[in-house]
C-alpha cells in the first residue's frame, strides 16, 4: 500500500515546492521592479499635477485633472539661476555637446579597435592595456590637470584669434566638454570595438587587401558596415554617460549660457525664490531624462540583431 | 621560363622556420596543388604568393616579374578563401565588383564584367542577394566569381572546398576543373585532401614541415613516390607499407614477409630496382597499393611479375564498387582491393595476387625509396 502512495505524495510535494519557488522568484522580481519604478512613477504623476493638488493630495495618487502646464513652464519659463527662459536652451547645449562627443569617441574607438586587431604592431598589447587602464581612472583625479589643459587651450585660442580672427572653437565650454568626454570615453569605446573586432574574420580584411582596398577603405567599407551591433552598444553607453555627466559639466561649464542640461536642472531645483514648484521640477527632470530613454528605446532592438550571420562559412 | 617561379623561399617567424627553402615552378595555364597535412606550411606558402605574408628569403616571380615586395593588390592575383570571405554588408554583385570599384573601373564596365562572370558561374539570379541568403555552394560560386572577374595572371585557392559537404565538394571539384579547362587560367591550389590534389592538379607539391617532399605530376607522385611520407599520404585507401626483408637465392632477389604463426611468404622479384641488391638479408619497407594486391582472377593480365600467396583474411569491407579485404602481413594490417563480387569470406585462407611490377621498396632508416 505504502509502496503505491509514496511516489504519488513525492510528486505532489515536488509540484507544490516548484510552485512555491516560482511564487517567491516572481514575487521578488515584482517587488524590485516596483521599488525601482516608484520614483519614476512619482515624478511622472507629480509633473502632471497642479501645485494645489501636490500640497493637499497624496504623493502616489494619480492627477485628478492632468495638466501640461508644468512641462511647458519647465521648457520655456522656469528660472535657472537668475535667467527665467526655461531649460530649452540648456537642453540644446547638451545635444550640441553629446552628439559630437559620442560620434567622435565612437569612431575613434572603432578605428583603435581596427588597428589593435587587424593591423597589429609590436607592443599592441601594451597599448591596449594602457587604454584599458583609462577606464579605471576616477573622474575626480583628472579634474584639475584637465582644467589646466583646457585653460592652456583657451589661451591658445585667444592667440589664434588675434592671429587669424578665428578661435577654432578653442576655449569654448561646449568644445571643451566634447574634448574631455572624447578623451575620457576612448578607453571604453576602444575596449568595446577591440573585443568585437577580435572575433571579426580576418579573411575579410585579406580579401579586401587582395581587392586593392586601402587601410581606410577597408575600415569604411568592410569594418564599419559590419559593426552595427557594437556601434549601437557603444553609442548607447556613451550617450547615457555623457548626457548624465554632472561633474565635468559643472566643473568646466558650470555657469553662463553654455551649461549643459544636468547643471541647469540642478540650478532649477536649487533656485530658492518663492515656493518650490515640485511639478515644474519633476517635469524638468523628466525632460532631462527623456533623451537617454529615447536612445535606448530606438536603438535597443539592434542590440540583439546579429548582422554578422552568414558572413563566413556554410 | 616558367610562368610562376618560386626560388629558395624561406619564411621565419622569430626563430621558427615555417618554410625551409621552397623551390617550385609552374607553366602558364598549369594547375599547381600544394598538399600536405595540417601545419606543413602550405597555406603560408600561398599567403606569401598572395603578398599577405612577408618573405624572409628567396624570390617569387610571376611571368618574369619579381613580386616579393609588391602589395597584394599590385600582384595581379585573385584569391578564393577557405571561408569564402564574402563581404556580408554587400550584395553578390557588390562583392564581385568591389575589386574593380577599388581600382576605379567605371560603373558600366563593372556591370558588363559582373554579367559575364554571372553567366559563366550561373549565379545571375543571385546578384541582388546578400551572402547570408546563399547556400554554401552558392557562396563558393560567388567567391570564385569575385576572383574570376578580375581576370588575373594567377588564381590562388586556399582550401576552397573544405567547408562543403561531401557531395557538393565533388560537384564543385568538377566545376573547378571545368573552369580551369575552359578559361585556361594558371592556378595555385591548397588542400589537405589528396583526392582533390590528384584529380585537379597538373603538378603536385607534397609538403611536410615546411619542405617540399616531392614535386611532380600526379602520376609521378602516385606511381613513383620518393619516400614513405609521400607514398603513405597520396592514395586512398593508403598504400600498404609492410616491414619485410630481402632474400636471395642465386638466380634473383625475393621479398620475404613475416606472418604470425605460419611460415613467411617469399615473393620472387623478376626485375627488382638496382639498389635493392645492397639490401640482401636486410630489413626494408615493402610498399604495395591495395589495387596491386587482389584476387588472382582480378589481377592485371599483362603485368609481367605477379606472385600469388595464401593469406588469412581477417576482415571484409564491401564498398559497393570494390570489396576490400584486410589481412595481416609483417605485423601490419594490409588492405587488398578485390572485385565487388569476389567470393571471399572473413576468417578463411585465400590466395592473393601481388602485382610486383607496381611494388615499391623503401629504406627503413632514411625512409627514401630504393631505386
Amino acid at each position: 500500500m505504502s509502496a503505491v502512495t509514496t511516489p504519488a505524495r513525492q510528486d505532489t510535494g515536488g509540484t507544490s515546492a516548484k510552485t512555491l519557488n516560482r511564487i517567491v522568484i516572481y514575487g521578488m522580481l515584482a517587488l524590485f521592479a516596483l521599488f525601482y519604478l516608484m520614483p519614476l512613477f512619482v515624478m511622472l504623476v507629480t509633473s502632471f499635477k497642479t501645485m494645489d493638488e501636490i500640497q493637499n493630495g497624496n504623493m502616489l495618487a494619480l492627477p485628478r485633472a492632468p495638466t501640461f502646464e508644468p512641462w511647458l513652464k519647465a521648457w520655456g519659463e522656469t528660472c535657472v539661476g537668475l535667467t527665467c527662459a526655461g531649460i530649452k536652451g540648456y537642453f540644446w547645449n547638451s545635444i550640441k555637446m553629446v552628439v559630437p562627443a559620442v560620434l567622435i569617441s565612437t569612431l575613434l574607438g572603432a578605428l583603435n579597435g581596427y588597428v589593435l586587431t587587424k593591423w597589429r604592431f609590436r607592443g599592441h598589447t601594451l597599448v591596449f592595456g594602457l587604454m584599458l587602464f583609462a577606464c579605471f581612472i576616477p573622474f575626480q583625479s583628472v579634474l584639475l590637470p584637465m582644467a589646466t589643459i583646457l585653460g592652456s587651450l583657451g589661451r591658445f585660442g585667444v592667440t589664434l584669434q588675434n592671429a587669424t580672427g578665428l578661435t577654432f572653437g578653442l576655449g569654448n565650454p561646449t568644445v571643451n566638454l566634447v574634448f574631455v568626454h572624447v578623451v575620457y570615453g576612448l578607453g571604453f569605446t576602444t575596449l568595446f570595438f577591440r573585443n568585437y573586432y577580435e572575433a571579426f574574420p580576418t579573411e575579410l580584411i585579406k580579401a579586401a587587401q587582395v581587392d586593392g582596398a586601402s587601410f581606410f577603405q577597408i575600415f569604411r567599407r568592410i569594418m564599419l558596415p559590419n559593426s552595427m551591433p557594437i556601434f549601437v552598444v557603444t553609442v548607447i553607453y556613451q550617450f547615457t554617460n555623457i548626457w548624465n555627466d554632472f561633474l565635468f559639466a559643472s566643473a568646466y561649464a558650470g555657469t553662463g549660457d553654455s551649461m549643459p542640461m544636468t547643471v541647469a536642472l540642478n540650478n532649477v531645483v536649487n533656485t530658492s525664490t518663492g515656493v518650490v514648484e515640485y511639478n515644474v521640477n519633476m517635469a524638468a527632470a523628466m525632460i532631462a531624462a527623456l533623451p537617454t530613454l529615447l536612445v535606448y528605446v530606438l536603438a535597443g532592438r539592434y542590440f540583439v540583431r546579429g548582422l554578422m550571420a552568414g558572413a563566413v562559412k556554410g | 621560363m616558367a610562368f610562376l617561379e618560386i626560388d629558395g623561399l624561406k619564411k621565419r617567424f622569430g626563430s621558427v622556420e615555417i618554410l625551409k627553402g621552397i623551390d617550385v615552378d609552374l607553366e602558364k595555364g598549369g594547375f599547381l596543388v600544394l598538399v600536405g597535412p595540417s601545419g606543413c606550411g602550405k597555406s603560408t606558402l600561398l599567403n606569401t604568393i598572395a603578398g599577405l605574408e612577408t618573405i624572409t628569403e628567396g624570390e617569387i616571380r610571376v611571368d618574369g616579374r619579381t613580386i616579393n615586395d609588391l602589395h597584394p593588390s599590385k600582384r595581379d592575383i585573385a584569391m578564393v578563401f577557405q571561408s569564402y570571405a564574402l563581404y556580408p554588408n554587400m550584395t553578390v554583385a557588390g562583392n564581385i565588383a568591389f575589386g574593380m570599384e577599388m581600382r576605379g573601373v567605371p560603373a558600366a564596365e563593372r556591370q558588363k564584367a559582373i554579367d559575364k562572370v554571372a553567366k559563366v558561374l550561373q549565379i545571375g539570379h543571385l546578384l541582388q542577394r546578400k551572402p547570408s541568403q546563399l547556400s554554401g555552394g552558392q557562396r563558393q560560386r560567388v567567391a570564385m566569381g569575385r576572383a574570376l572577374v578580375r581576370d588575373p595572371k594567377l588564381f590562388l585557392f586556399d582550401e576552397p572546398l573544405s567547408n562543403l559537404d561531401a557531395k557538393l565538394r565533388v560537384d564543385m571539384r568538377i566545376e573547378i576543373k571545368r573552369l580551369h579547362a575552359t578559361t585556361g587560367t594558371t592556378i595555385v591550389y591548397v588542400t589537405h585532401d589528396q583526392i582533390e590534389a590528384m584529380t585537379l592538379a597538373t603538378k603536385i607539391a607534397v609538403m611536410r614541415d615546411g619542405e617540399v617532399q616531392q614535386f611532380g605530376t600526379p602520376a609521378e607522385i602516385y606511381n613513383n613516390p620518393t619516400n614513405i611520407f609521400v607514398a603513405d599520404f597520396m592514395g586512398s585507401p593508403a598504400m600498404n607499407l609492410v616491414p619485410a626483408t630481402i632474400g636471395g637465392n642465386g638466380s634473383g632477389l625475393s621479398v620475404v614477409l613475416q606472418r604470425d604463426g605460419r611460415e613467411p611468404i617469399s615473393l620472387p622479384l623478376a626485375n627488382p630496382p638496382a639498389g635493392l641488391s645492397a639490401f640482401q638479408g636486410k630489413p626494408i619497407i615493402f610498399g604495395v597499393r591495395p589495387e596491386a594486391l587482389t584476387d588472382p582472377e582480378g589481377a592485371e593480365r599483362n603485368a609481367s611479375n605477379i606472385a600469388t600467396a595464401d593469406c588469412h583474411i581477417e576482415v571484409i569491407e564491401p564498398a559497393g564498387s570494390d570489396t576490400f579485404a584486410v589481412t595481416n602481413l609483417g605485423g601490419k594490417a594490409v588492405v587488398a582491393r578485390l572485385r565487388a563480387d569476389a567470393n571471399i569470406q572473413p576468417g578463411t585462407v585465400t590466395p592473393l595476387a601481388f602485382n610486383l611490377t607496381k611494388a615499391l621498396f623503401f629504406d627503413p632508416t632514411t625512409e627514401n625509396r630504393i631505386l
